[in-house]
This record gives structure tokens, C-alpha cells and sequence, in this order.
């Protein structure tokens, strides 16, 4: 969790809005230190999370949280965290086995035409488990609000799934995790490629892009820094509320410029690098 | 002219949203619902991509009670066992029957949210079809869509704008919360006007022009720009009198070869060496022959 993101964002443990479905996207860059800090503050918030990690393994994510101060594992013990390792189910789909009782989740590697509803359907299901109003056994911990987080979009395209069908997806998850149980979703989609492609969109990457931007209520753009390569500085976040704030405020836009270091990451506005004052 | 679409569409009218990833349009189209409600009409909204809380926020009064809200939201596909409002449902049978099922005196206005969403299930002939239909249907009065223009090729959202009578372009303007509408609006004798505005959205869902200005970014330079004059504002005097403007134009330069410099020259003036030449035998060198042995 990085505090300085946490002022810019308003949020803390402690307090963070609910029914927020932010974006994390990136262009010739890599956003995904920011899936660690979203991890590590909900996790530290006491909520529900369920993490789709479709593109790295668990110990990945685990060693990295373990530098923020969270264990993973001991979350995932704790029933805390739900953790669908992708990489690890879509071996059993491709390589099938006899006795084989995984979540059918990944069952979109089969048929990608079909969609993403029994992706969507792991999701609903563990967010609904324990949550809201059942009557667990005693001894279960309390837990917060659902927070699912996803890891990344992106990869789905290139396993052969629509765009329309990861947008629906997204758009399911959202009805359910954000409204109904009015939890937060993140989700991360990177593209590369120039920005502006004006006719002819079958880049699925932008067009996944823009339907998402379209769909979410905070966007987090990373990009590297236009003038290039620089070593004390690793590129530019551009943070975008899209909602009106309750209080009337309408701040839209803010450009950040970011280190990312062991610990973390530190953000700063443009120019004001530390290592250039 | 946004607040003269904002009174109010005539019977058949067919009003469209076009907004982008950078600026959201839904804004703009709660103050038209807002608008719409004040003026005491029944609307139902078909609510694909946000939720019937997040559509309501900021519509205040008695008069939200005339707002029907279609839940589509939270499972436009049927993918659970009882789904409210599909995308499949989107034909003129059906949307009449649910408009019909809150029976009011006057026809409702219907407002789609959004149009991206039916586009992105539903062919973009058969979506023109419905609203068509629906527009000369009589089950309607008018018909307001969100259409996000950046999720679709340029030829459907062609299409879909031609069958409307009113477009607005909202675009992200220079300040905060300030937008730039551009609006086309045809009316039923033919007559086509367009028109640009910088616009923001007060918190009680109201609008408020801020300009009827077709003033581009400040980046662009005005086309037709009084040449400055550059020895305006000195403390020293730059400029010249008339007689002072015919000296320097008297003026020989000392470097420039004119005709009197070159009779000058030629004609040298007596006194002066005179310069006899005689040409040797040496002087005559042939490049091409040297030493002056050829035989050609």
C-alpha cells in the first residue's frame, strides 16, 4: 500500500469509498505495481477480496505483498482472500485429468466464443458465499465488503475471448460486486500501440480500452515519460475521476509522476522529483 | 441553442447524446430527464449500463415519482434465472408493452441508456429498425439516447445519428467542468442548424451556457491578425522622416557593383597608370595540351 497514493486518492484503510470500479490501464508501461497497492490496502482494510490472477503465479504476488506488509497466505487461510491461480486451472483445462474437480472458471479456454459467464459465475459465487447475511459457522471472521481485483483483462483477448465478451464481464461483475454488494472492483488492462486510431477499431486492446474507461467510476492511466527513458523517475500516472463527487466537487483530471522502489512506490507531481530538487 | 432542445422535443423527435471516453454524456442527458420530468411528462428509461441508484442521484422533487427506471443493469443477458430486462428484449413488441404497462395519459418519453450497449449485442440495421419503428409507433413521444461514438465504427454511428432530429457532440472544454456541445438540429420542414456552445452542469441538474462561442483551443492562432507594428512603444525612435526615408534611399551601398562604379573602373581617369598588355608566348597555355606537341 502506498501512502502517497492514498492521499491522492483519498483512501485509507480505515475509509475508502464503496461501489468504486477503478480502472488501471498502461500503454508501453507496466501498472501492475499498482494491483499490489490495491491488494495490500484491502486486504488491510479488513475486506473481502477475491483476486483473478490470470497472468502470474500466487507466489508472485506473494513475495511482493510480503515487502507491502501483507501475507497472502495467511489471508487465503484465514478465508480472507479467494485466489484463482489462472495460470495453474487453465493447465488442468488443457491438460484434463481424470479426477479432476477444479472451479469450472476457466472453462473459457475450451470455447472462447462462449464467453465469460463461468468466469463470472467463480466470481458471483465468491463474493456471495460469505458474505451479506448468512449465518456462518461460529468462529468465522467478519469481513468486510467484497473487493474483487483482476489481473489482467488484457490477457483474455489473447486467449481468444471477444472484446464484447470481456465487457460484458466486466459489466456483470460490476452489477453484482459493485451495486448490489456495494464493494469495489479493479481491474487492470494494458495496451501498446498509438493512442489515437481513429476508424476502423478491430485493435481489440484500445476498443477493450475505452469500453472500460466508459464503464468505470476512477481510471489510473500509466504511461512512461514522453521525453524517454529516465532512471530516477519511471513514468506518469494520469488520475481520472470520472464521477461528481458528493460534495459538488469536480476535480477531473491529475498527472502524477512516479518511482517505483523496494518498498513501494512514491508519487510525486511533475517536476518535483526528488531528484531533481 | 442547448436550452431550446432542453424544452423539450416535438412529438416523433429523436434526440441523441454523442459522448467519448474523455467526457461522459450522462450528465447532459439527466438534465434533459430532469428537464423532461419538470415539464410534467412520463419518462422511462431503459437502464443498460449504470444503475437505477446512480441514474436517480441528483434528481430530486416529487415529480421523480413520473421517472420509470427498467432495470437492464444488473442482468442484460439473462444469465441468471429471473432476468428483468434483457438486451434481447429490445424490439418494438416489447418496448411497447413496457411503456404501456404504467399507463399514463400523455405518451412517455423514453431515454435509453445507452445506445452503445443495444449496438454492441444487436446489429446496427436491426437496432435502426426498433427505433424507427418506435418513433412512428405512437407508444413514445420522443426518444433520448446516450451513444458513446468512440466504441463504434464511424459508419454505425452514422447511421444511428441520421435517424435522429437532434445530435449533440459533447466534448471535454478548457476549464474544470466545462464541456463544448456541438448540436445539429433538423426540423420537420427540412431546415438543418448547427450550432456550438461551451456549457457546464450546475448541481441541481441544470444547465447553464457559459458562451455561444465557436472560440477553438488557445493553441490556434486567430486566422486574420493585425500585423503588430514593431517600432510602436519604444523608448527610443525607430521611425523616419520623409527626408531622412530619401537619403537612405540615395544612399550608395560601398560593396554593391553599380553601372557608375564599373565606368568608373573602365574609364580610368587620366593621371593614373595606364596598364599596356602584349601577350607572350608563355602566357598561351592549352589545358588540354601542355606541352604543345600534339598534332591535331
Amino acid at each position: 500500500m502506498f501512502t502517497e497514493l492514498n492521499s491522492i486518492l483519498n483512501t485509507s484503510p480505515d475509509s475508502f469509498t464503496q461501489g468504486e470500479c477503478v480502472l488501471l490501464s498502461d500503454r508501453h508501461s507496466d501498472a501492475s505495481f499498482l494491483i499490489h497497492h490495491f491488494l495490500s490496502l484491502y486486504l488491510r482494510a479488513r475486506c473481502r477480496v477475491m483476486f483473478l490472477g490470470l497472468v502470474q503465479s500466487f507466489n508472485h504476488y506473494s513475495a511482493i505483498s510480503q515487502r507491502l506488509g501483507v501475507s497472502l497466505t495467511q489471508a487465503k487461510e484465514k478465508g480472507q482472500l479467494v485466489f484463482l491461480e489462472g495460470l495453474k486451472e487453465s493447465l488442468s483445462v488443457l491438460i484434463p485429468q481424470e479426477a479432476e474437480t477444479g472451479s469450472q472458471a476457466m472453462d473459457f479456454l475450451r470455447d472462447p466464443a462462449v464467453g465469460l459467464k463461468s468466469l463470472y459465475e467463480f466470481v458471483r459465487s465468491s463474493a456471495i458465499s460469505s458474505g451479506g447475511g448468512e449465518e456462518e459457522a461460529d468462529g468465522a471472521e467478519e469481513w468486510g465488503p467484497a473487493v474483487l481485483l483482476v489481473d489482467d483483462l488484457s490477457v483474455l483477448l489473447s486467449l481468444g475471448v471477444s472484446v464484447e465478451s470481456v465487457l460484458d464481464f466486466s459489466h456483470y461483475c460490476r452489477a453484482t460486486v459493485c451495486s448490489q454488494l456495494q464493494g469495489n472492483v479493479v481491474m487492470l488492462t494494458r495496451c501498446d500501440g498509438v493512442e489515437e486510431e481513429d476508424d476502423g477499431d478491430d485493435e481489440g486492446l484500445e476498443r477493450l480500452l475505452k469500453g472500460l474507461t466508459h464503464q468505470c467510476s476512477l481510471s489510473l492511466h500509466v504511461q512512461g515519460l514522453p521525453t524517454g527513458y529516465c532512471r530516477d523517475i519511471h513514468g506518469q500516472v494520469e488520475v481520472c475521476w470520472r464521477r461528481r463527487q458528493g460534495d459538488g466537487q469536480y476535480t477531473q483530471k491529475k498527472l502524477f509522476q512516479y518511482k517505483v522502489n523496494d518498498k513501494g512506490a512514491s508519487f510525486f507531481a511533475p517536476g518535483t522529483s526528488s531528484a531533481v530538487l | 441553442m442547448l436550452p431550446e432542445l432542453l424544452q423539450g422535443t416535438d412529438a416523433g423527435g429523436f434526440l441523441i447524446i454523442q459522448d467519448s471516453a474523455s467526457y461522459s454524456g450522462r450528465d447532459l442527458l439527466k438534465c434533459f430527464i430532469n428537464a423532461a420530468l419538470n415539464r410534467e411528462e412520463a419518462v422511462h428509461v431503459l437502464g443498460f449500463e449504470v444503475s437505477e441508484e446512480e441514474l436517480k442521484d441528483g434528481l430530486k422533487g416529487s415529480h421523480v415519482q413520473r421517472l420509470h427506471f427498467h432495470n437492464a443493469y444488473t442482468d442484460p443477458l439473462g444469465w441468471t434465472d429471473q432476468p428483468a430486462f434483457t438486451v434481447h428484449q429490445f424490439c418494438l413488441e416489447e418496448l411497447t408493452r413496457l411503456v404501456k404497462q404504467t399507463s399514463h395519459s400523455k405518451p412517455a418519453t423514453l431515454v435509453i441508456d445507452s445506445l452503445s450497449w443495444i449496438l454492441r449485442h444487436h446489429s446496427p440495421p436491426a437496432v435502426c429498425k426498433t427505433l424507427q419503428q418506435l418513433r412512428k409507433g405512437g407508444a413514445v413521444r420522443a426518444i433520448m439516447g446516450l451513444l458513446h461514438a468512440d466504441m463504434h465504427q464511424r459508419g454505425t454511428v452514422g447511421s444511428v445519428c441520421h435517424l435522429a432530429t437532434s445530435v449533440i457532440t459533447v466534448t471535454p472544454g478548457m476549464k474544470g467542468d466545462e464541456a463544448v456541445a456541438k448540436m445539429t438540429k433538423r426540423s420537420k420542414s427540412g431546415k438543418v442548424v448547427q450550432d456550438e456552445e461551451v456549457f457546464s452542469i450546475r448541481n441541481e441538474l441544470t444547465v447553464v451556457v457559459q458562451s455561444k462561442s465557436s472560440q477553438h483551443g488557445p493553441k490556434q492562432a486567430d486566422p486574420e491578425e493585425q500585423e503588430t507594428d514593431p517600432t510602436a512603444n519604444l523608448t527610443f525612435n525607430l521611425r523616419l522622416s520623409d527626408t531622412e526615408r530619401e537619403a537612405k534611399e540615395k544612399l550608395a551601398l560601398p560593396f554593391v557593383f553599380s553601372k557608375e562604379k564599373k565606368t568608373a573602373l573602365l574609364h580610368s581617369s587620366p593621371g593614373s597608370g595606364r596598364i599596356l598588355y602584349e601577350p607572350d608566348a608563355n602566357d598561351d597555355y592549352d589545358q588540354e595540351d601542355p606541352d604543345d606537341d600534339l598534332d591535331v
